[in-house]
């Protein structure tokens, strides 16, 4: 027989406690009752079933899940009595959610808390570049929703570099594998911009086929989200036909309803810009030949015109010409007509023509005689008439009363 | 120009952006030809290189492996 002291005798059941599990292998699963945390930092509660119940302790720093009364849980970790006050309890390293309902409430809680955060807001989503060169593809190189996402890249575009980072996208340290992933990216980025190299990602796409809830829990889990939420590359995350949008979704700049859908959402089709190229380069084209048949117009204008001023000028001065030619003609007339006049005139005023008439000239030696002044009788005197002349002698002269009067004057 | 065309990685987004605001200022119908002819030509070496960058063969995948140091 052993006889113990207390304390030795707590040692030691605690020694084969201790030795009697693994530490990943005692798991027990129950009801939470009494959650409570005391100075901040250690987390106390009873885990019951029907007929039992067992004390869990363990610190807030191992608790990754939203725990509250009534949820259903697995608790890891080992048996141990604690010696000051002889109680048993199970030393807990970690703790699971188990069951829908549980998972729910506790996506829920954990949603509300980062909502007020501002992670999901929608103000801070950038948008992903039209045309990415490079990107990081997070996802599980054996999954259907990276092949998925690789054909439809494929099917659409050209020339993108994806750098693939493989992980776990369910169950243990899942969520971890991916936050390392995304700040692995992140640095590699990071490290490519300081040396310019123009090496950067334009994106990181994060990817999983659906699943259950329980399969999801790594992208909800809060570490997860953070990560997305502070990442410095836009991030681009869609899982596969999900009901309930998972956290990580929600976090994201830009969400894909499916694997297929992030492709699609990442790289426009190339056929859609081919067409777009062939559009622009038409219509700058049009433009340009446009531009150049309204030169062309303007030389052929250019080159024209001085025949055509000059085939004015000529018409003008043909107009000119036959306008002065018909006005000469007018005073030409006008000026015959003058004349013809004139030769009229002249002809009547012919000293033969009186003659002819009946009168005569009468002279005194080569001296015309008009007046009676300054003859005498017995002058000889020359009468000339149409047709020859005759000399006479005055034989009396009669002055006319008018030059009597004349000579009184 | 053609060291960047022996560059693998041509930026698209670039490219296309300078390529638009080209059919714009065409748009606009400027008409200086020499200022045109200049922009033509520049809009010519862009649809190629794009063009050409649609037309590239695959897009490349490379696995980047994890550090185990971290």
């Amino acid at each position: 027989m052993t006889v113990f002291s207390v304390t030795d005798f707590i040692a030691h059941i605690n020694d084969v406690l201790g030795r009697s599990w693994d530490a990943e292998e005692l798991c027990v699963e129950g009801e939470v009752s009494g959650f409570r945390v005391s100075q901040g930092q250690w987390v106390n509660f009873d885990l019951k079933d029907e007929t039992g119940l067992v004390n869990i302790f363990m610190t807030v720093w191992q608790l990754h899940v939203p725990v509250e009364d009534g949820m259903k849980v697995r608790v890891f970790g080992v048996p141990r009595i604690y010696p000051k006050f002889g109680k048993f309890s199970i030393t807990a390293n970690r703790i699971e959610l188990v069951g829908e309902g549980a998972l729910k409430k506790a996506l829920a809680a954990l949603k509300a808390k980062l909502e007020l955060e501002g992670l999901f807001d929608p103000s801070r989503k950038r948008p992903l570049p039209v045309f990415p060169n490079r990107i990081a593809l997070i996802a599980s190189r054996e999954s259907a929703a990276y092949g998925d996402f690789i054909r439809i890249v494929n099917e659409r575009w050209r020339g993108l570099e994806i750098h693939t980072y493989h992980v776990k996208v369910q169950g243990m340290g899942a969520a971890e594998d991916i936050v390392q992933a995304i700040q692995s990216a992140n640095t590699r980025s990071a490290i490519h911009r300081t040396a310019m190299s123009e090496d950067e990602y334009d994106a990181i796409v994060i990817t999983r086929g659906g699943g259950s809830l329980e399969e999801l829990m790594a992208f909800n889990s809060e570490v997860l989200v953070r990560a997305i939420h502070s990442s410095k590359i836009p991030t681009l995350v869609g899982i596969g036909h999900e009901r309930d949008l998972s956290l990580a979704e929600l976090a994201a700049d830009v969400r894909g309803s499916t694997p297929t859908d992030c492709a699609r959402r990442l790289v426009p089709d190339r056929n859609d810009v081919l067409r777009d190229l062939a559009h622009h380069t038409e219509k700058i084209e049009n433009q340009l030949l446009q531009a150049i048949n309204s030169k062309k117009d303007l030389i052929e204008r250019a080159l024209r015109s001085p025949a055509l001023w000059l085939a004015t000028e000529r018409q003008r001065l043909d107009q000119l010409a036959s306008r002065a030619e018909s006005n000469m003609q007018q005073w030409l007339k006008a000026l015959s007509d003058k004349l013809r006049n004139h030769v009229r005139l002249l002809a009547s005023l012919d000293p033969k023509g009186v003659l002819k008439r009946g009168y005569a000239i009468l002279k005194s030696g080569s001296q015309t005689v008009t007046s009676i002044a300054g003859l005498s009788v017995g002058q000889p005197i020359t009468i000339v008439l149409r047709d020859g002349e005759g000399d006479a002698r005055l034989e009396k002269l009669r002055q006319a009363n008018e030059a009597k009067q004349q000579k009184l004057l | 120009m053609t060291e960047k065309k022996a560059k693998k990685i041509v930026d698209v987004a670039k490219a296309f952006v300078e390529l638009e605001s080209i059919a714009e200022w065409f748009e606009k119908g400027e008409s200086d030809l020499d200022v045109g002819l200049k922009k033509y030509e520049r809009a010519m070496e862009l649809a190629e290189v794009l063009r050409e960058r649609l037309e590239q063969a695959e897009n490349k995948v490379t696995e980047i492996q994890k550090k185990h140091s971290n």
